[in-house]
């Protein structure tokens, strides 16, 4: 993360310090060569309209991204998040359509990701079954759960509901906010909290983090409701701004699109290593690359390639890179 | 003499400057048994390993069946005839004792293993070498005797010319233990040659034809084994009564005195138990009484000789330690878990008392499981006067109980993370106001432990994998000697296992401060006998799970250690 060095407000520093940034994270270079490439070839990418789209959208996925990215530094996964957020969505959206308040309806949802983040932790942390084979599990079964419970699409939540994700505060768009104060938020846990540190200890190396006294079941158990919080607090947005929710297609494939952008962002799979700043990245590198190729009018399945591509190309360059470097 | 089937000249070897190994020489003809012998750190290991191609000698040669390499790499090691059977042994456990054999050179017929073929050679090695298992048992299955066999087997199908094995008795029982030497004595027979790596004397009076012993990287005796006593040869592993422990060993009191040494024996017994060491620690500025009694003590080697030791030790002895023994601190009763005990032992406030026993004696078990990372089964342990069952480390931490464990990579270092995380991991909690850390705290305990532990470099932000082994262990020593913690008992599992000669000095003056100035009791265990004499104030002997001696003021010397474990020989099934 950067510092508040006042050294930074002279040039030839800031240059340095940006060059610095960028060999941190390369990402920053890939991201600015892409916006440029984008802006030169659509003319409308950096329109402020265009601008909010990107943001919007990047929006559910950095509130998922974030606590993921702090999972998977401990040295766990969640693949179920995409359920989760469909079930989120359908709580709430249920829930408002039933006259309840918008704010009854988005703490059902939180209430069902707590459920669901709290089954994935005690399976992983207390029973010590491997988590992508828990979450695999749980990204099919949460799914089923939503379908059964919700068989037929909702919508036409009321003009309350539809607050959470279309108002503006100060003139942005409250999913942005909400996603600022969770990527805030997430920095200021690893760096300024003792348990921020243990995540990154819990992830290096387990048996000596508990041999150190660390509580190596209790902070992951507590990512992981954190992370299922998040993905239906993703799914109520959702479900809000779109006035409508199905339990079979919402949110199907955003597991691996928000564990991309995770991995993108130069967080370690293998745990011990990553940063919200690289997070940060990756959210905006993905929802720039969907926005952007969209507005080109590339179809669908060359997004899905491209999306690929750019993950198996940042495992490359986060595998060589700091052998670069040295 | 027959042919040598091995011949090592000059082999020099060091780690940034330090010299591990010095111009060592070793011949062994086909057909004989050479014992190597050597203190933990005396270029055994470093010897073997170059040998077997882990490392690159910095100067020298080693001739294998009439062929002469200045280095080797592991593959032609292996394909120069050389074969090393390590401590942990190389077979894969979910593989058949055949599959294991033939691991990387399988015989295939049409492309596809030939299982038939393999597990028909395969049974002809494992008779060669008496294996009671049938080449279809599964590796995993076989007891680690049985498995050593099939590791011999295997360097066997490797047509090996030089077998060397490194403590290969550590984990057996006492009839296993006879068995190996059975099987060492037909391979001799066979006509290899046989480097055997061993702790045990009777062992090398058994099987050894001749000796070398290694110290501090150099040849200290090499000899037939004809003829010679069990107290020549621990006398040059621990460099003789003369040169490195003048007033302790004369203190031995087993009836062999070195010449001229009547008058500071009768001295000896009026000397409190141990305490005489802890002059140097209190101060932190090695006085000469604290030299003398180290023989580690390379720093001030005018002292270590200087023959006045009884003289400064009375004018430097601390005042405050002729007073009664302090309060104990750690109070263990009956103590049992899986593999070792019933365990008994105190350690008073600001005593040092090591646990000195074979590897599979059950010392790390026991630290263990007064840390809480194994379970006991029953005992009670005490700090102070509160009984505490700790169930898990941060139960024990609570308790005022902290481990230091043996296996630094596995159990202690978080190597990606910065030295200061890495010294500070348990004292941020503490440390942090409101739940949001104190970073100016934070580096202020971490400069105050980095210079009292003596990091190098002492740079906070750099990762602690980038550290030498030695810093590394400082670093895991901070974590719990930095002021955010109170500790007041500190268990530590080979404290320097790993370490240069320097930081082992560092890592020995920092405990003993602790113990001086703070009042921790310390219990440790190693299985480096200067070890022992260098940090303890007592030592209690380990062998089978069970505390089977106390060794402690004059009687605690190296000899005294080395006989009291190598006259010990493994229970049944202890290990």
């Amino acid at each position: 993360m950067t510092t508040a060095d006042p050294a930074l407000t002279r040039p030839r520093v800031l240059v340095t310090g940006g060059l610095t940034a960028v060999r941190h994270h390369p990402l920053i270079a890939v991201l600015a060569a892409m916006v440029l490439a984008f802006q030169l070839s659509t003319g409308s990418f950096l329109n402020p309209a265009n601008l909010r789209g990107i943001a919007t959208d990047a929006a559910t996925l950095a509130i998922v991204a974030v606590p993921l990215a702090l999972l998977v530094i401990s040295g766990y996964l969640d693949l179920s998040v995409g359920s989760t957020l469909a079930l989120g969505g359908l709580v709430a959206g249920w829930l408002a359509g039933h006259g309840q308040s918008p704010v009854v309806a988005v703490l059902g949802a939180l209430a069902a990701g707590a459920a669901v983040g709290a089954v994935n932790g005690a399976l992983c942390c207390y029973f010590g079954l491997s988590a992508f084979i828990v979450t695999l599990g749980m990204l099919t079964a949460v799914r089923g759960l939503a379908q059964q419970l919700f068989p037929l699409p909702l919508s036409g939540f009321g003009p309350g509901f539809a607050w959470l994700g279309g108002s503006r505060i100060a003139g942005i768009a409250a999913p942005v906010v909400i996603a600022a104060v969770v990527l805030a938020a997430g920095a200021l846990f690893l760096a300024l909290t003792p348990a921020g540190r243990h995540v990154f200890a819990i992830g290096v190396n387990r048996e000596a983090a508990h041999l150190s006294g660390i509580s190596v079941r209790r902070t992951p158990f507590a990512l992981f409701v954190v992370t299922g919080v998040a993905a239906a607090l993703a799914g109520a947005i959702k479900a809000s701004v779109l006035d409508s929710v199905v339990a079979g297609t919402s949110g199907a494939g955003f597991e691996l699109t928000v564990l991309t952008a995770v991995l993108v962002g130069g967080v370690a799979l293998t745990g011990g290593s990553g940063s919200i700043l690289g997070v940060l990245l990756g959210v905006l590198f993905l929802g720039g690359l969907q926005n952007g190729l969209t507005l080109l009018n590339v179809p669908t399945f060359w997004q899905q390639m491209a999306q690929g591509t750019a993950l198996v190309a940042g495992a490359a360059l986060a595998y060589f890179a700091p052998r670069a470097a040295r | 003499m027959t042919a040598p089937g091995l011949s090592i000249r000059g082999l020099t070897k060091s780690f940034g400057g330090v010299r591990a190994l010095d111009g060592v020489d070793l011949t062994v003809p086909m057909g004989q048994v050479h014992a190597l012998l050597g203190h933990n750190g005396a270029g055994k290991s470093t010897l073997i390993k170059c040998l077997g191609g882990a490392y690159p000698p910095d100067a020298g040669t080693i001739e294998v069946g009439g062929v002469s390499y200045a280095r080797l790499s592991p593959r032609e090691s292996i394909a120069a005839g050389v074969a090393i059977i390590f401590q942990t042994l190389s077979v894969v456990d979910a593989l058949t004792v055949a599959e294991n054999i033939f691991l990387g050179q399988e015989w295939t017929r049409y492309g596809r293993i030939d299982r038939r073929a393999q597990e028909e050679v395969a049974a002809g090695l494992l008779e060669r070498v008496a294996a009671k298992c049938s080449p279809r048992d599964r590796v995993g299955e076989l007891p680690m005797a049985q498995r050593q066999l099939v590791e011999i087997a295997k360097a066997l199908s490797r047509s090996a010319s030089v077998l060397v094995l490194d403590e290969p008795t550590a984990a057996l029982s006492g009839t296993e233990a006879d068995a190996l030497a059975e099987r060492v004595e037909d391979l001799r027979t066979q006509g290899l040659a046989i480097v055997y790596v061993t702790h045990l004397l009777s062992e090398v009076e058994r099987l050894a034809d001749e000796v070398t012993v290694l110290r501090d990287g150099r040849v200290a005796h090499h000899a037939p084994m004809a003829g010679r006593t069990r107290r020549e040869l621990v006398e040059s592993i621990t460099g003789g009564p003369l040169e490195s422990t003048p007033r302790r060993a004369r203190g031995l009191g087993r009836g062999h005195a070195p010449p001229g040494g009547e008058g500071p024996t009768a001295e000896a017994p009026d000397r409190p138990p141990g305490r005489e060491r802890l002059a140097a620690p209190l101060g932190g500025e090695g006085s000469s009484a604290g030299a003398v009694d180290r023989p580690s003590g390379r720093e001030c080697p005018p002292a270590a000789h200087g023959g006045d030791g009884s003289t400064a030790d009375a004018a430097d002895r601390p005042p405050g330690r002729e007073r009664p023994p302090a309060p104990p601190r750690l109070t263990v009763h009956g103590l049992r878990g899986p593999g070792f005990g019933p365990v008994g032992l105190t350690v008073a406030e600001g005593e040092r008392v090591g646990l000195y026993g074979l590897i599979g004696s059950g010392r790390t078990r026991i630290l263990e499981t007064l840390y809480g990372r194994r379970p006991a089964s029953a005992g009670t342990v005490r700090v102070g006067d509160r009984t505490v069952t700790p169930a898990r480390p941060a139960e024990a931490l609570a308790a005022g109980i902290a481990l230091v464990p043996a296996d630094r990579r596995a159990q202690a270092l978080f190597p990606s993370l910065s030295a200061q995380d890495n010294a500070l991991l348990p004292s941020v909690r503490p440390l942090a106001r409101y739940g949001v850390r104190a970073l100016g705290a934070e580096r202020r305990v971490f400069d105050a432990v980095a210079t009292a532990v003596g990091l190098r470099p002492a740079r906070p932000g750099l990762p602690a994998g980038a550290f030498s082994g030695g810093n590394q262990q400082k670093l895991v020593l901070g974590r719990w000697t930095n002021e955010a913690r109170h500790v007041d008992v500190l268990l530590l599992d080979e404290p320097t296992q790993g370490v240069d000669v320097g930081a082992r000095q560092e890592i020995h003056r920092v405990v003993s401060s602790l113990a001086a100035e703070r009042g921790t009791a310390v219990l440790f265990a190693s299985s480096d006998p200067e070890e022992i004499v260098a940090l303890a104030d007592r030592c209690l002997i380990v062998a089978g799970g069970q505390v089977v001696g106390e060794l402690s003021g004059a009687g605690l010397t190296e000899q005294a250690l080395l006989s009291a474990v190598h006259d010990t020989v493994p229970a049944e099934g202890a290990a």
